[in-house]
């Protein structure tokens, strides 16, 4: 079934399902855009995930940053991570990550970075969008066009960093299945094994560009489809997913159990707010409150943001980096001030390792430390007027609790929460609740019928 | 200060303009578009000169053809007749060469050729611009996307062989002739060098052959623009001397004295030199000396005249199945049993070859030529103003015949004044030729006057 057309131009970038919504002219008029906001002078690094659209959307950005007067280091296929090290390797001007992520094959997507190889604040990515949107280009004359260069030695670099942050040499005790979904980890992972004799044991390890073995959603499903079931067999210490580059993870116990992604987040709170000096971690209004509990074990704060990641960096934005743990999503996306707050799965699968390492117990006893929540989550197509009413109808409903009208309405009584928010990707509305202990069923499918009769 | 309408043009001979305020990125991706979509899905061959905006477009370019689903073969830096012939030799839907020819560097263009490597017709032509305006490009979704790929080596070799078939390669190679090249650091530089030491056994004085360089003299090869190349002819004491555009479709000769070679005599020679291997009868522009019909009658061959413009000529080739052709004063010589495009490296393999054959230097071989004496200007003009202009022309020489083919051209026994609106420019052009230097003076003095006033 062909995937239905898409095009969003917001302030995290440009994404859509390629041929059908985003056209080879987004492309070129963005990084036009880009070409024109950025500071001539310093190179502009560019990599990109295996999808087959990703050649084409390359082609058309390297033709609008020389055009701009850039020069393009172009790093081939590799994760997003590995563009942002290199970022701050060359001191570049900023860069450009050609990739969907967790989406399925047909989309594609341009993400930008700054200086240092961070994601665009809210007001410099608005600056962006305006150029975009007047599409007055500084285009430089024939003789300052830039040049391109290929540099193929970035990915080492990123591991020198991961080196640094861990201790590779001993991690290599662990026998790890990974399932890349045909993605950029599989580059990674491979060399970690040479470089480091770590020992990763890889599925779906093919790059490909047009069929992934399986949808690249992050999230305990797709754990289960593949991953969990061989990791008794091949006997694994801890079964890891990645999407197609790499920023976010899910996981699966030495057990073979699959893990729900919004684990992952506490789990490397629960690791790194003992080590201090950070004690906040910032996350959106969806995530589990799991979170939270594991927070209070270590005097730590959660900072709660509206969804999507720019609320996260200018949230991180508006705190010292020293008073921050970590950040993250319920989605498996964790971001570290040691990796300069970049969504990096492979840093968070490294970090859960090294807390196995560090407490000498398996994944499986660890993931049975923690109390168990349990999470609802729905959707609702919803036609954007009705949304406001519906928003103040739950309001009124639900009295007693904390309520948050951040991004949609989020209320929460002890032991219980829901969010209900529209998303930003289609005229939906999103159902979350969660409860410690049992599933909170029945207040689940009272928030779906009103949902449903909004509608 | 040029006028703005110099600085980009879109229209039948594809896009061309100045770089960077003018000719976009975007524009040479929609542009590929529409030709992606024209030509259909398959394999599209693209190479550019040497240009330093010519890696920009060529992203650009590649950009549109894989977003229409084509595939694309990168063959580099090369000369124009080389990814002409690759591209009717290799089975490719099409080919593009990103080039300005021998335009100043600050432009680009594209040249866009079809299946068999030859320039679009007239209606083909309208057609793509009709899609690009249209805009309604075949969109490619993920899994109808295809990739680059990459040969430098082969169009080079298959060139090569397509040339030296029709010339007598041992008997050159033997003569060791001390060559002059200057190809303006153009497409031509490694090409040319790689033809004449290597496959021709000359010994080779080169000018101008780094690609990495910018153009270091005006880029048309002209008598004017050759100083340099005459310069290293006299003080190496070569026996010829050639000189390229940047994309090595145009030939410049100069003689074993220094002397710089009239363009429509180095045709002249080229169609003696084909006449000679193969039947058929000659195409030239209207704009061509007559010494070319005088060397066809030689050869008992009639002459065909087309519109200027090499597609023009390259048609007219085409439906009277000519044994060679070409275009005088811009340097075109098209011999299309190598292939049907301008191509400087059949005009050099003719040139060394004659003269391996008959022992003559390049100064005696011309002076076989028939004498005319040739006078080309140019004046700018007012819209509205070209009809009554032509009219006045043709009212004042009734005794002339007339050919409106493109423009006017008038026609004596001994003489000839074409007068034609330049495609690319707002500008009138204008030849005289005449078997007498007065004769031609009187002509052109008569011409000017007339549109002067």
């Amino acid at each position: 079934m062909p995937a239905p057309a898409a095009l969003r131009i917001s302030h995290v970038g440009l994404r859509g399902v390629v041929g059908r919504g985003m056209t080879a002219s987004h492309v070129l008029d963005f990084a036009s855009a880009f070409g024109t906001f950025l500071e001539r002078g310093k190179p502009v690094i560019l990599g990109r995930d295996p999808r087959a659209s990703g050649v084409m959307i390359r082609e058309g950005v390297v033709s609008a940053l020389l055009a701009c007067g850039h020069n393009v280091i172009d790093l081939g296929v590799v994760s997003t991570p590995v563009i942002q090290n290199a970022i701050r390797r060359y001191d570049a001007a900023g860069g450009i990550s050609i990739g969907a992520s967790h989406n399925s094959s047909e989309w594609n997507a341009l993400k930008f970075f700054g200086a240092r190889g961070t994601y665009l604040s809210t007001a410099e990515a608005g600056e962006l969008l305006d150029i975009y949107h007047l599409k007055n280009f500084s285009f430089v004359g024939w003789d300052r066009i830039g040049e391109l260069r290929e540099q193929r030695d970035a990915l080492d670099w990123y591991l020198d960093e991961l080196a640094g942050a861990y201790d590779l040499a001993a991690l290599t005790r662990f026998s790890l299945l990974v399932d890349c979904c045909n993605g950029t980890s599989s580059l990674i992972l491979r060399r970690l094994n040479e470089r480091f004799g770590m020992n990763f044991t890889l599925i779906n390890a093919d790059i490909q560009g047009v069929s992934f073995a399986h949808e690249p959603s992050i999230n305990r499903r797709t754990v289960a489809l593949q991953l969990a079931p061989l990791i008794k067999p091949v006997r694994a210490d801890a079964g890891f997913l990645f999407d197609v580059d790499s920023d976010r993870v899910a996981i699966a116990t030495n057990e073979g159990t699959a893990i729900s992604e919004e684990l992952v987040l506490p789990m490397i709170a629960d690791y790194l707010l003992p080590q201090g000096p950070g004690r906040l971690v910032i996350t959106n209004l969806s995530t589990t409150a799991l979170l939270d509990e594991v927070a209070s074990w270590h005097d730590g704060r959660v900072v709660r943001v509206p969804v999507g990641r720019q609320a996260a960096i200018d949230a991180l934005a508006t705190y010292r980096p020293d008073q921050i743990a970590l950040a993250g999503e319920g989605t498996g996306a964790v971001m570290m001030p040691r990796f300069r707050f970049v969504y990096d799965g492979i840093a968070s699968m490294l970090a859960i390792l090294s807390m196995m390492l560090e407490r000498g117990r398996t994944l499986a006893e660890i993931v049975a430390g923690y109390p168990r929540y349990s999470i609802l989550k729905g959707e609702v197509p919803l036609v954007s007027k009705q949304i406001p009413a519906l928003l103040m109808d739950l309001q009124r409903r639900y009295e007693g609790g904390t309520v948050n009208m951040a991004d949609g309405i989020r209320i929460d009584w002890p032991g219980r929460w829901f969010h209900v928010r529209v998303s930003q990707t289609e005229p939906a509305v999103r159902v979350i609740c969660e409860q410690r202990g049992d599933p909170p069923v029945a207040l689940y499918e009272e928030l779906m019928d009103l949902a449903r009769s909004a509608a | 200060m040029p006028q703005r309408e110099h600085l980009l043009k879109i229209g039948v001979s594809g896009i061309r303009g100045v770089v960077g305020e003018f000719l976009t990125p975007a524009l040479a991706c929609a542009f590929a578009q529409a030709f992606g979509t024209y030509v259909g899905s398959g394999r599209v061959v693209i190479g550019r000169d040497t240009r330093a905006s010519g890696p920009m477009l060529q992203h650009a370019v590649t950009c549109g053809l894989l977003a229409t689903g084509c595939d694309v073969l990168d063959v580099g830096v090369l000369p124009t007749p080389t990814i002409q012939i690759f591209t009717g030799a290799t089975r490719a839907r099409g080919g593009i060469a990103v080039t300005a020819s021998h335009n100043p560097p600050e432009y680009n263009a594209l040249k866009l050729f079809n299946a068999q490597g030859l320039f679009f017709n007239h209606y083909e032509r309208n057609e793509l611009v009709d899609l690009y305006h249209q805009s309604d490009f075949r969109q490619a979704v993920n899994q109808e996307i295809r990739c680059v790929f990459h040969d430098y080596d082969t169009p080079v070799t298959m060139h090569f062989q397509r040339v030296l078939q029709h010339v007598d390669t041992d008997r050159i190679r033997r003569k060791r002739f001390r060559v002059a090249l200057d190809s303006v650091n153009g497409a031509g530089s490694l090409v040319s060098c790689r033809f004449l030491r290597e496959a021709l056994g000359c010994d080779l004085h080169a000018i101008s052959v780094d690609p990495a360089k910018p153009f270091p003299r005006e880029a048309e090869p002209r008598p004017d623009t050759l100083g340099e190349l005459a310069e290293l002819v006299r003080r190496e004491r070569c026996e010829v001397g050639f000189g390229q555009d940047p994309d090595g479709d145009r030939l410049a000769v100069v003689d074993e004295h220094g002397v710089v070679l009239e363009n429509d005599d180095v045709l002249a020679l080229a169609v003696d030199a084909a006449l000679r291997r193969v039947p058929g009868d000659v195409v030239v522009n209207l704009t061509t000396s007559m010494a070319v019909d005088d060397v066809a009658s030689r050869h008992g061959r009639r002459i065909f005249r087309a519109p200027v413009g090499e597609a023009n000529v390259v048609a007219t080739m085409q439906s009277v199945q000519a044994a060679i052709g070409g275009e005088g004063s811009n340097g075109g010589i098209i011999f299309p049993a190598a292939h049907l495009c301008r191509d400087s490296y059949t005009g050099m393999a003719f040139m060394l070859d004659r003269m391996a054959e008959t022992g003559l230097s390049v100064s005696q071989l011309a002076e076989h030529l028939p004498r005319y004496h040739r006078k080309f200007g140019k004046v700018g003009f007012e819209h509205g103003k070209l009809g009554p202009l032509m009219q006045a022309l043709e009212e004042s020489f009734p005794e002339a015949q007339a050919d409106r083919s493109d423009g006017v051209k008038l026609m004596w026994p001994d003489a000839w004044i074409h007068v034609r609106a330049s495609n690319t420019e707002p500008l009138l052009r204008l030849a005289a030729e005449a078997k007498s230097q007065d004769r031609m003076a009187s002509l052109y003095a008569k011409v000017v006057e007339l549109l002067e006033n």
